[in-house]
């Protein structure tokens, strides 16, 4: 077993925030409808918080490494002979290569496509899949900020295709605080429905019905996020750090990747004395 | 997919999503790509000629994911032209070899931006051809401390009577040759030459210099990858794009140039586009011909 390292608080704990916002363009290009064009940029919206862990070697402090195993071989199996089989059942597979695939990929667009507007709180959060930023480009401000404030007034979204990495989604466009969103939707055959779920209709007393608003209006209040805040990952960093603080960290090993060891005497001294005349001849 | 046809000496070969850009950040679509080998071939193709070639496609373009392909697709055209290599596991793979433009050609459609051919031939995999140094910066230094090694290295191997010559990788670093073509340098030979040159600089050149791959060493020095000298790697072939924010290109840079860029501070001049690449080719011609050819034996010790 290796020796645990002294204390002394890595900067990754120590500095106050966990990550910051990392503004990173994903995609560029333009919004269009009509004969309105938008330069803009994609990024991220959410940096989803969880702490996260690697799984270590408890002998040595190795970070462990995930590998694909042929299990008939017992042996890992290298990048190039892997494919891809789509099964069709238990150990059989339809075999399918990366061209095949990339065949019926659409094509890659420079464009977000606005085919209409709509509303939209008519649009159940259900669909929504994953939020992005739009950021406009250079020389597109002016024109971003008209839709952003016309879009903010209307209550309105624009509803899009776009080709991002292998997918075409669905996304609407929205305004949030005075900066375009993009929301990638899930189609709908995605969205599992929910008639199963609600139970069949029974007669509801008025009485009752009075209650329930009652309490609800009670309880009513304006949404405010900063209110909340994800407790377990608070939990685990005061953990880190207090860890950090009484034990330190340990490290891995380092891993030689060649033999150690001079070269042949006669070669090395060879090079030594050219290279004392390189010098001198500076 | 839109897809269209060329005809080259008879063979079909056919292009598929010509208008993909594959360096968005600067628009240079597969076409682009195209063009250039074909602009090159005729100095590129002596360069891969009779080598497995390791195919390092980027199907989404620079900034998507991408893969090394050493085992040639099985799709390919009955033309182009294979090699059965032995490897370390007993296994066999086999390999493109791309000795004609068709064949260029058609490994370019596969989006293989870059091309990494290792420094034997296809038949004689145990015989190195050269020697090479791999200049790779580390964090806080540049391409100019490359250039720094690169001309005392060949200074020092000029003092074996060894004759050198330079390209840039493309990327951060350089690459130093030193050709032997003498077909009888086992690989054993060249890393050991290697290992003991980079560990001579480093204990002359302790600040510039580290022989070692530890990230820590490497930081402001200039990390000598000797063990490039093995019969596994592979090296971006002269003339092979990069697959960078732009089009970049591992070229060769005569060694005037780059004392005259060292001296300059101007790491500008080691950095070379596509489009500069072809100007320079015109003019000069291949500068790296000689690689090729010279013959040259590393000191009997």
């Amino acid at each position: 077993m290796k020796k645990q390292r002294a204390a002394k608080l890595p900067a990754k704990l120590s500095s106050k925030g966990e990550h910051e916002p990392a503004h990173q363009s994903i995609w560029s290009g333009t919004i269009s409808f009509s004969l309105v064009a938008i330069p803009v940029h994609l990024v991220k919206a959410v940096e989803p918080g969880r702490v996260s862990f690697h799984l270590l070697h408890s002998k040595d402090y190795s970070p462990l490494l995930r590998r694909m195993v042929c299990p008939e071989e017992e042996k890992p199996v290298p990048p190039e002979e892997i494919i891809r089989g789509y099964e069709i059942a238990p150990g059989n597979h339809i075999l399918i290569t990366d061209e095949e695939l990339e065949s019926v990929s659409p094509e890659r667009s420079r464009t977000i496509e606005i085919i209409e507007f709509i509303d939209m709180e008519e649009v159940d959060p259900v669909y929504f899949d994953h939020p992005y930023y739009l950021v406009p480009s250079k020389g597109g401000e002016k024109a971003y900020s008209l839709l952003v404030e016309v879009m903010r007034r209307t209550n309105k979204a624009g509803l899009a295709k776009f080709v991002l990495g292998e997918r075409e989604y669905l996304v609407a466009i929205k305004s949030t605080e005075g900066a375009l969103s993009l929301i990638t939707l899930h189609y709908s055959d995605e969205v599992l429905g929910s008639d199963d779920i609600a139970p069949a209709e029974t007669k509801i007393e008025n009485e009752e019905k009075k209650r329930m608003k009652k309490i609800i209006h009670e309880m009513t209040a304006g949404y405010s996020p900063e209110k909340y805040a994800d407790q377990r990952s608070k939990g685990i960093l005061e953990l880190l750090k207090k860890r950090a603080k009484a034990k330190g960290y340990v490290e891995a090993p380092e891993i030689e990747e060649e033999e150690e060891g001079e070269g042949p005497a006669d070669l090395v001294a060879l090079l030594r004395k050219s290279m004392a005349k390189v010098k001198k001849n500076k | 997919m839109n897809k269209k046809f060329t005809e080259i000496k008879g063979k079909r070969v056919s292009l598929t999503n010509l208008d993909k850009d594959l360096y968005p950040a600067y628009g240079f679509t597969k076409a682009h790509v195209l063009e250039y080998y074909r602009s090159v071939s005729q100095f590129i193709i002596p360069h891969l000629k009779d080598r497995a070639l390791t195919l390092k496609r980027y199907p989404d373009g620079v900034e998507k994911e991408y893969f090394y392909e050493k085992r040639c697709p099985s799709h390919r055209p009955s033309w182009v032209k294979t090699a059965d290599v032995p490897q370390s596991d007993g296994g066999q793979m086999t390999y493109c070899v791309v000795n004609d433009l068709e064949s260029l050609i058609w490994v370019g459609n596969l989006a293989s931006l870059e091309l990494h051919t290792p420094l034997s031939k296809a038949n004689s995999p145990g015989i190195a051809d050269a020697v090479v140094f791999d200049l790779d910066p580390g964090d806080h230094a540049d391409i100019l401390d490359c250039a720094r090694v690169a001309l005392i290295l060949r200074d020092l191997l000029a003092e074996l009577k060894l004759t050198t010559y330079t390209k840039t990788s493309g990327q951060k670093g350089l690459h130093v040759l030193v050709p032997l073509n003498n077909n009888e340098a086992t690989f054993d030979e060249t890393k050991r030459f290697s290992k003991s040159t980079a560990e001579v600089m480093q204990t002359n050149y302790p600040d510039l210099v580290t022989a070692k791959q530890a990230k820590e060493l490497r930081k402001g020095r200039v990390f000598i990858n000797w063990s490039q000298n093995d019969a596994k790697k592979t090296m971006v072939c002269v003339y092979s794009l990069r697959a960078r924010e732009k089009p970049f290109v591992s070229f060769p840079v005569g060694w005037e140039e780059l004392e005259d860029a060292e001296r300059d501070r101007d790491s500008s001049r080691l950095h070379i586009l596509y489009a500069d690449a072809l100007k320079r080719l015109e003019k000069k011609g291949d500068l790296f011909k000689e690689a090729l050819t010279k013959k040259q034996r590393l000191p009997v010790y």
